[in-house]
């Protein structure tokens, strides 16, 4: 069910997953907007965040900051954090500032439901 | 219609400049001319003027607008000079400018002002209804010439306007100039003796001289000062200052950069005396002005021997004639200059110049009226006045004292004042960024704002990220409000405790002293201590204690026994740090909170704007903020196509341009807000140089910002610039006065193109 939280910031839970749609431009302003939302869906008990990047054209470093701020927080709350849809570009940048290590990429959405809750399950059973 | 087709049928009569270039004392002029409406007949306008503050020109430029208006207001305007050595020759100077420029408005002749006449000529062109008056006082005139008796020949000179009959219009006399009246030999002290007669004559004047002078000379005279009022000239305004070295240098034909003309503004502090004559220092020697570079030269230059050192060593003789004296007193000066004896005593001045207590009276009271002293009773402070003054002191005791050889004293004047260009002007763009602050504070007055704009920890909690309508309705529904206190004195940090110094900017760490519920009472009285820190990430914990512990030890130092500390910060503080904060009762905000502040009291923090040129490339200037980084990227992809670069490559030159767009916006404490782009299209390659004007970053120069940024913030601000060097072929930081400028290559590859 989709579930609007400011104007920009689109999301709808699956489960106890989030998926959170970035918007064209990654920035502070759109980062911070992604952050209130994942926080919010953090303190209403998901364990799992989906960030979707498909609409992502460009994001710049200042963006970026702050993702890595929501996977530390995310990481306290003890839930993973997936990105879908991320273009190519945004990958190497990803990459060049150490991002991809703490996260699972994934190609679309559903990949990233599947590998979170796979992942849920992995560390259940361990 | 504009000034400048205005004033096509005016005739500039004494204006050294025309109407279109006099600028920055528009506000005084219209003061003037004002006082000379019929509602102030007979009252006297006395105009305090700091220092060089530059006088001549606005009652000259006084002087032609009233003769062009053709009303009955006949305007006369004489300067009391130094060629004049004796008050019976200023007397009878005036009385000569007086008849002259009288005759002058009478026949409508403004040639008539400046022309070379004798009395006899006077007389002869006299229009027939003034003959015989003005034949009169030329005969008593010549009497009295002759008598000996020179202080009733003064008083009749300065009291030639009161013989013009009442019918033939009113009088409007305005005298430049009249601190050197007081120097002048003779039986009376002119500058009194000015105020005396015009204060009670019945007709309007203004009086230009020192403001610590003139004021006193007025008492002295017994002045009515019911019948006076005062306009005080101060340095120009950064703004009006910058205007006015556009127009002399334009009028000059001096080449002149934007960052040298701002260098100027702030060396100079707005001294049009000083901007003037340095640029026509500039005219003369062919000097163009384009770097920092050019501009200390040419200054080094004039004080070992041009305009400057020649106003400043003319002042020196006048207050010490003698030259051993001078030398012993520029080593005094100059030694307070330094820092060290800045306040000391007649008695140890009396010894170390080795004068009599009479002739240090008088040393003392040029270099007070010159404001190169503070001179309270028996308490002398040195170590004052202008720049461009302790500079020169500099020089003169390394040349006349120390003995230096020349060469080497030039040499250290141009490398001392190359390396204060720099810090001169991000002094100024760290007032510019602060001045909303002071500007806020000092409007404290009982306002109630939500409680949450001074709490950044609950802020950012309810509102970081949330829409500005969100918060604004949010902040309307809080139910909980603090009373501002009301203002009542703010003050620098620094100005009471100068160790402050160490950990902020004179002009981003205040203490005001209020009152709560503006109730005056020592119950109600709270200092508030406020601190701007300059950061561009969320202040850590570290920071924030260092903070508090500083203002916890200056509160004890002075005795303050209620404060309440501020902290503020671009973008907020640490959680860690918010809740030190919290224990500490200190409050925070972040910058945004600190504009919603001043939204609620009425005032916006404002940001200048300047314009630029330049030509033969695909040139984009653009402001800072507003996502206007794309507008650069989408450009960047656009030129980047037409060289044919591959797509992967050209997001790389996009993320790269938009990564230098913040690190400028965010590094500079820009003055004009804007980054300047510029894009060079060559065969191989495409160049990408991306500046803003502002202070340099200390991550770009090496060295250590301090306290100002944590070890992690340093790690992240990097980001940016790491990310370029990555994406780009070649990065590199251009050399400029001013700012950074990053120019960023990528080449055309077969593999990617």
């Amino acid at each position: 069910m989709d579930k609007p939280s400011g104007r920009l910031v689109r999301s709808h839970c699956v489960g106890t997953t989030a998926v959170v749609y970035a918007s064209d431009y990654l920035n502070k302003l759109t980062g911070e907007k992604i952050e209130r939302e994942c926080r919010r869906q953090l303190d209403s008990g998901c364990r799992g965040l989906v960030i979707d990047f498909s609409d992502t054209q460009l994001v710049n470093s200042i963006g970026i900051s702050i993702l890595l701020g929501i996977i530390d927080v995310a990481e306290k709350s003890g839930a993973r954090v997936a990105f879908s849809e991320v273009n190519h570009q945004t990958i190497e940048l990803f990459e060049m500032l150490g991002l991809t290590r703490h996260v699972l990429l994934a190609k679309d959405e559903r990949e990233a439901l599947l590998n979170l809750s796979n992942y849920e399950a992995t560390h259940i059973v361990h | 219609m504009n000034k400048r087709s205005s004033s096509e049928n005016f005739r500039r009569i004494l204006g050294r400049v025309t109407q279109y270039d006099f600028v920055g004392r528009g506000e005084e002029l219209n003061r003037i001319m004002a006082h000379a409406e019929p509602a102030n007949t007979g009252r006297g306008l006395l105009l305090l003027m700091e220092p060089s503050a530059g006088v001549s020109e606005l009652l000259r430029q006084a002087y032609d607008q009233i003769f062009n208006q053709r009303s009955d207001v006949i305007p006369i305007y004489f300067a009391f000079t130094r060629h004049e050595t004796t008050a019976v020759s200023a007397a009878i100077e005036f009385l000569n400018t007086f008849l002259q420029q009288y005759i002058a408005h009478r026949r409508d002749e403004p040639v008539v002002s400046h022309s070379t006449l004798t009395l006899h000529d006077l007389v002869e062109l006299a229009p027939p209804a003034d003959l015989e008056w003005i034949q009169q006082l030329v005969d008593s005139y010549a009497r009295l010439r002759f008598s000996n008796d020179d202080k009733a020949l003064v008083r009749f000179c300065l009291g030639a306007p009161q013989r013009v009959p009442r019918s033939r219009g009113r009088l409007m006399i305005m005298l430049d100039g009249a601190q050197l009246a007081e120097y002048l030999n003779g039986v009376v002290i002119l500058g009194t003796e000015v105020l005396r007669v015009f204060g009670r004559g019945g007709f309007t004047f203004v009086l230009a001289g020192l403001r610590r002078q003139i004021l006193s000379a007025a008492h002295e005279a017994k002045c009515n000062f019911e019948l006076l009022d005062i306009l005080r000239l101060q340095q120009l305004d950064v703004e009006q200052a910058a205007l006015l070295v556009d127009h002399v240098a334009r009028r000059q034909h001096v080449a002149i950069s934007e960052a040298a003309r701002d260098l100027l503004v702030q060396q100079f502090a707005g001294n049009p005396f000083f901007i003037s004559i340095f640029l026509q220092a500039a005219r003369e020697k062919n000097a163009s002005l384009t770097s920092y570079l050019d501009c200390q030269r040419l200054y080094v230059d004039e004080l070992l021997g041009g305009h400057l050192h020649r106003h400043f060593a003319e002042l020196l003789e006048e207050i010490a004639p003698r030259i051993d004296t001078r030398h012993l007193l520029i080593r005094v000066l100059w030694e307070a200059v330094a820092g060290e004896d800045q306040i000391s005593t007649f008695e140890i001045w009396r010894k170390r110049l080795h004068v009599t207590a009479g002739e240090l009276q008088e040393i003392l009271h040029r270099l007070h009226v010159q404001e190169f002293i503070n001179w309270d009773q028996g308490i002398i402070e040195a170590g004052v006045g202008p720049q461009p003054w302790k500079d020169y002191l500099k020089v003169r005791y390394r040349l006349d004292v120390l003995n230096d050889p020349r060469a080497l004293v030039v040499a250290d004047a141009l490398a001392d004042s190359l390396k204060r260009a720099p810090h001169t002007m991000a002094r100024h763009y760290k007032q510019i960024a602060s001045g909303g602050l002071r500007e806020l504070i000092n409007r404290f007055n009982c306002q109630r704002v939500p409680s949450v704009l001074l709490d950044y920890a609950t802020f950012s909690r309810k509102y970081k990220g949330a829409e500005s309508d969100t918060i604004a309705a949010g902040l309307e529904a809080e139910p909980d409000l603090l009373k501002l206190p009301q203002t009542v004195h703010l003050a620098s940090c620094v100005a009471l405790d100068s160790d402050m110094r160490q950990l902020s900017d004179e002009d981003r760490c205040l203490v005001a002293h209020t009152f709560e519920d503006g109730a005056y009472s020592d119950a109600q009285e709270v200092i508030w201590l406020t601190a701007d820190i300059e950061s561009k990430l969320e202040v850590d914990v570290d920071v924030a204690r260092v903070w508090c512990d500083r203002f916890d030890t200056l509160a004890a130092n002075l005795g303050f026994s209620r404060y309440q500390i501020w902290l503020l910060s671009n973008e907020g503080f640490s959680e860690e740090a918010g809740r030190l904060l919290g224990r500490r009762k200190a409050f925070s905000s972040s910058r945004h909170q600190l504009a919603l502040i001043a939204e609620r009291l009425g005032e916006s923090v404002s940001d200048p704007v300047v314009q630029s040129t330049e030509a033969n490339e695909f040139l984009m200037v653009v402001p800072m903020g507003e996502d206007n980084e794309l507008i650069a990227a989408s450009t960047a992809e656009q030129i980047a196509r037409r060289l044919m670069f591959r797509p992967e490559a050209i997001n790389q030159i996009k993320t790269a341009v938009v990564e230098a767009c913040i690190n400028a916006s965010e590094h500079s404490f820009s003055p004009d807000r804007k980054i300047y782009q510029r894009f060079r299209l060559e065969s191989d390659r495409l160049v990408v140089t991306i500046s803003s004007r502002g202070i340099v970053p200390a991550n770009l120069n090496g060295a250590s910002s301090g306290l100002e940024t944590s070890e992690a913030a340093e790690e992240r601000r990097g980001w940016g610039l790491k990310l370029i060097r990555t994406l780009m072929d070649e990065v590199e930081f251009e050399r400029v006065d001013d700012g950074t400028s990053l120019r960023m290559t990528k080449y055309l590859r077969q593999s990617s193109s």
